[in-house]
């Protein structure tokens, strides 16, 4: 794209040069947008399919209730406990890193823009999102699974709450910030105290994006084996009580999968599938609860 | 209620050491089969209940669970679990009371036996042999000795039709394919006893660590488990690996036969591993070493392995159950073996055994 | 006027004491929570440098700076440079392979997108997020690596006439290896981290105030001058916040790099050529591990606590503010 110098600069060449620049440039970005979403989106519907022609198969009712056979080449039984200890110990760890984390997000937001005390914390939570989902159950192992002489779902919960605190408290935090500050102030200009606010207003209007956070943290704790390994133990009945020995489907899935036997792997990938549609609609009935109680 | 469930447990342990001591003299003097023996056992040991959780070699863990399944008809009162998760875990989680029995395919070292507080025990329970699985087509029979495994494991020998391969094998055509050795990448009791008997069997051929990690090459490819080493092999033409006999059954490989140290050419199987068993001796605590073993029919590369224990349990239900278990192990277990692919022990490895079963005690 | 004043005052002073109490109670309530989070740390870092200590009286020197990892060996070897390679290495490539989509699928969704497809794709990257890491890492060596090594031995084939890229492009012996690598470990995490990372960044993009997006299209910026001018911007914090995020996973994913990364621990430049990572070997390694060797491996979780806290604070240096982060 030439401009020519001598003489007097042509308006109309240049300001239409310039414009052709800025949309050659507005339709790279836009096809970018769309090759990024196919690069993510391609590899993933092939794994989906994979897991749906490998584990498809295999689903019934009575794969999804029966009791785990107990030895792993046999064509018999379900994965019924795994599906339980999953809910169980998934839950359980949900109900402890969400709350704690929503109101550090909270503290971290709201009271702590500008206390040292609220950055060492934030700088700690991005640490602890680092570190190795193995030494989270390691850790889980040495302080609660050896000084009770017993692997539990308890235990099980523990490492995982540990796993997803930091996400959910970084992910709500991040959009607690970006709240508008024109609603804080509304509130405050008509009487309200600060937690009032925070409660009344920030966290409803903050709501999809805290969800969001939660979700993913949920996803990533029942997708989880290695903190498992040392706190979770295996039975093969199912065991709906927090304590004594359970099992998961991001467990069976590992220790089934990497068999020999076909009986084995097949068990492992109808789990798999398992697991996804279980997280996938905890994740659709979320986001549409969330819709509704949004404020924007 | 309480008195009543001592009363049953005092019962079981005095039924049961009436049944072992009358188990050991009663071997003394019949010829051993492992069918007279059952037979002399007393009448059926009395209902035990408890839970006993177990975790540890992973190689054992398709035999444990043959055992379970079984024993659960025997004493359906008792809850057994048994999680795998390598040696090293059994042991720690034994240690730590975390698991009431633990399996392992290696020995605890003498400076860690202290740990134990409350003793330790060592229970024999099967064999298996690991195979030299390979993936080249056109050669369904190959002879492989230990000097020669551990060049292509060193990367010394580099392709199938080197000489080294070509004298143990006359009159097969071998290609000039590419040998892509595949090891493990977890430590692992397999690994363990694989390089233990490169070691001894090729001390001067094998400079590499042997244990339950080796210093392998770099750029070989690595698997998980034994289901990926066999994997990694079905992958590659020309690769070569060490699997466990059940697995490479399972995952349709073939296998070498190995030149064992009396120059007999003897192909994986139960009966090789069985007659390795039998030249090996057991020591007083019942650990003992079949790699490398001499004889017509010794297969060279067998795998031991154990149950371990401690000695003094102060739960007098989990002692009763865990006294049953391993009867259970040393009586209708041992006929279930050879289903999962493993090697049941020798009679005189068993009669020990049960000899040893007297030691559990009380805290 | 004058006469209002103590009346408002009265009234204020009748109700602040019990509002008081409750903000007091809320206050301390998120404050105790945040808590929560140092405590938890400090008995990981305590735990796991209590358990590591064997290692300080075996050779910490070695650990640090030695490439050789020898367990078995007569007289041990533990050294943790070569793992260090590996995480550092495999988490590099998944981070700039993840945060370019990442930021395009957030802005499709954003502000890209087709109303009605917005739904579907949010769906979608949600699934992503679904799928267990151990599903990922069985794909990966079961399907991937089979596949991909050779289009690596293709591009190894035309990097080799190149110098630099060479090495790069290459496995263990010039070809294309195994596929199991570092190049098969980032794409994994790649796209284990795109689901974080996108789902953080959409929902920040979504708080830009829409006056300021409007004003610009109303100046007649093209839609992507507008995202430049408008969006980019306000987003520049919160978005490094979910790149870190996204960094931490990728560092801590012990069992899908395990499966791929191909287990041989080495230092080179070759990024189709088998490595190993920190998460990946204590993996690996720890179920068969027993004192000193068990040490060493909860040595190299806490030389990665370490480097995570190094990284944090090299991305709030360059970023030069640190109390927004």
């Amino acid at each position: 794209m030439t401009i020519s110098v001598a003489g007097p600069l042509d308006q109309g060449s240049l300001r239409a040069g310039v414009a052709r620049r800025r949309v050659l440039r507005n339709t790279l970005a836009t096809s970018f947008v769309w090759l990024a979403v196919a690069v993510a989106l391609v590899p993933m519907l092939i794994v989906i399919v994979y897991v749906l022609r490998k584990g498809g198969g295999v689903i019934s009712a009575g794969f999804l209730t029966n009791d785990l056979p107990i030895q792993a080449r046999s064509h018999q039984g379900g994965i019924g406990p795994a599906i339980v200890g999953t809910i169980l110990v998934t839950g359980f760890a949900s109900l402890l890193a969400i709350p704690v984390g929503v109101l550090a997000a909270v503290y971290l937001s709201e009271y702590g823009s500008q206390s040292r005390l609220a950055g060492v914390i934030r700088f700690l939570s991005d640490v602890m999102a680092g570190v190795p989902s193995i030494v989270m159950g390691l850790f889980v192992f040495t302080i609660w699974v050896l000084r009770f002489k017993a692997r539990s779902g308890v235990a099980g919960s523990l490492a995982l709450a540990c796993l997803m605190l930091p996400i959910v408290i970084r992910s709500a935090e991040n959009i607690l910030r970006l709240v508008p500050r024109d609603l804080r102030e509304a509130s405050y200009a008509l009487g309200a105290r600060r937690s009032r606010t925070i409660l009344m207003v920030v966290l409803p209007a903050a709501l999809p994006g805290i969800v969001s956070g939660s979700l993913l943290a949920v996803a990533r704790a029942a997708g989880e084996t290695a903190p498992l390994l040392f706190t979770l133990g295996i039975t093969y009945a199912k065991n709906f009580k927090p304590t004594g020995e359970n099992t998961a489907l991001s467990a069976q899935i590992f220790s089934n999968a990497s068999s020999s036997f076909p009986a084995a792997q097949t068990r492992a990938w109808g789990a798999a599938l398992t697991l996804i549609v279980l997280v996938v609609a905890l994740s659709v009935v979320a986001r549409f609860v969330a819709s509704r109680f949004t404020v924007r | 209620m309480i008195r009543l469930r001592y009363a049953r447990a005092a019962t079981a342990l005095v039924a049961l050491s009436l049944g072992a001591a009358a188990c050991s003299s009663n071997s003394s003097s019949s010829s051993s089969s492992s069918g007279s023996i059952a037979a002399s056992n007393t009448a059926p040991a009395p209902k035990v209940s408890g839970t006993l959780n177990g975790s540890g070699s992973t190689f054992q863990a398709s035999f444990d669970q043959a055992v379970i399944e079984g024993f659960k008809k025997d004493q359906p009162g008792v809850a057994v679990t048994y999680s795998g998760g390598g040696s090293g875990k059994g042991k720690t989680d034994l240690q730590g009371g975390v698991d009431q029995f633990a399996g392992t395919d290696s020995l605890v070292k003498d400076a860690d036996k202290s740990k134990y507080t409350n003793g330790l025990l060592y229970w024999p329970i099967v064999a298996a042999p690991i195979t030299m699985s390979y993936n080249l087509s056109g050669v369904d029979k190959l002879i492989l000795d230990a000097p020669t495994i551990a060049g292509i494991f060193q990367e010394q020998i580099k392709t199938w039709n080197d000489p080294a391969i070509g004298a143990l094998n006359p009159g097969i055509k071998l290609p000039n394919t590419k040998i892509t050795p595949v090891h493990r990448s977890d430590a692992s009791g397999t690994n363990n006893n694989f390089s233990n008997y490169l070691k001894k069997a090729a001390p001067d051929a094998f400079t590499l660590t042997a244990g339950d990690t080796t210093n392998w090459p770099a750029d070989e490819v690595a698997g998980n488990g034994n289901p990926g080493v066999a994997s990694g092999i079905k992958q590659t033409s020309g690769a070569i690996g060490y699997v466990d006999f059940s697995d490479a059954k399972a995952s349709g490989l073939v296998f070498a036969s190995i030149k064992n140290k009396s120059g007999a050419v003897v192909a994986p199987s139960l009966d090789g591993t069985s007659a390795a068993l039998s030249t090996a001796t057991l020591s007083p605590d019942l650990t003992y070493s079949p790699l490398n073993a001499d004889g017509a029919t010794a297969y060279p590369i067998a795998t031991p392995t154990w149950i371990i224990t401690a000695q003094k349990y102060s739960d007098a239900n989990t002692l009763a159950a865990l006294k049953a278990f391993l009867t259970y192990i040393y009586g209708p277990g041992q006929g279930l073996a050879s289903g999962v692919d493993f090697a049941k022990l020798p009679d005189s490895f068993v009669q020990q055994a049960k000899a040893q079963l007297i030691v559990l005690s009380a805290a | 006027m004058s006469a209002e004043v103590p009346e408002v005052i009265e009234r204020r002073a009748l109700t602040a004491p019990q509002r008081a109490i409750g903000d007091f109670v809320f206050r301390y309530l998120t404050v105790g929570s945040g808590l929560v989070v140092l405590v938890v740390l400090a008995l990981i870092a305590i735990a796991t440098t209590g358990q590591a200590l064997p290692l300080f009286h075996h050779n910490l020197h070695q650990f640090l700076f030695s490439k050789v990892w020898n367990p078995q060996a007569a007289r041990p070897q533990f050294g943790a440079l070569g793992f260090v390679f590996g995480t550092v290495v495999s988490s590099a490539i998944a981070l700039m392979l993840a945060v370019p989509v990442s930021v395009g699928i957030a802005l499709f969704l954003a502000e890209f997108a087709p109303l009605r497809l917005r739904r579907p794709v949010t769906f979608l990257v949600d699934l992503l997020a679904a799928v267990p890491s151990v599903v990922f890492g069985l794909w990966g060596v079961l399907v991937l690596a089979p596949w991909i090594r050779h289009i690596y031995a293709r591009l190894a084939g035309w990097a080799h006439p190149v110098p630099g890229l060479r090495v790069l492009l290459s496995a263990g012996q010039g070809g294309g290896g195994s596929g199991r690598s570092f190049f098969t470990a980032g794409i994994i995490l790649a796209l284990m981290i795109t689901p974080i990372v996108t789902a953080l960044t959409r929902e920040i993009y979504d708080t830009t105030p829409s006056g300021q997006k409007e004003a610009a299209l109303a100046l007649g910026a093209t839609r992507w001058e507008m995202v430049r001018g408008t969006i980019f911007p306000h987003s520049r914090a919160g978005f490094v916040g979910a790149a870190l995020l996204g960094l931490g996973r990728a560092l801590g994913e012990t069992i899908a790099a395990a499966l791929v990364i191909g287990s041989s621990v080495q230092v080179t430049g070759r990024l189709f050529s088998s490595g190993d990572s920190m998460a990946a070997v204590i993996a690996n390694q720890f179920g068969e591990a027993t004192d000193t060797f068990r040490a060493a491996l909860i040595g190299l979780g806490v030389l990665l606590f370490i480097i995570t806290i190094l990284v944090n604070l090299i991305a709030r240096a360059i970023l030069g503010r640190t109390e927004v982060l």
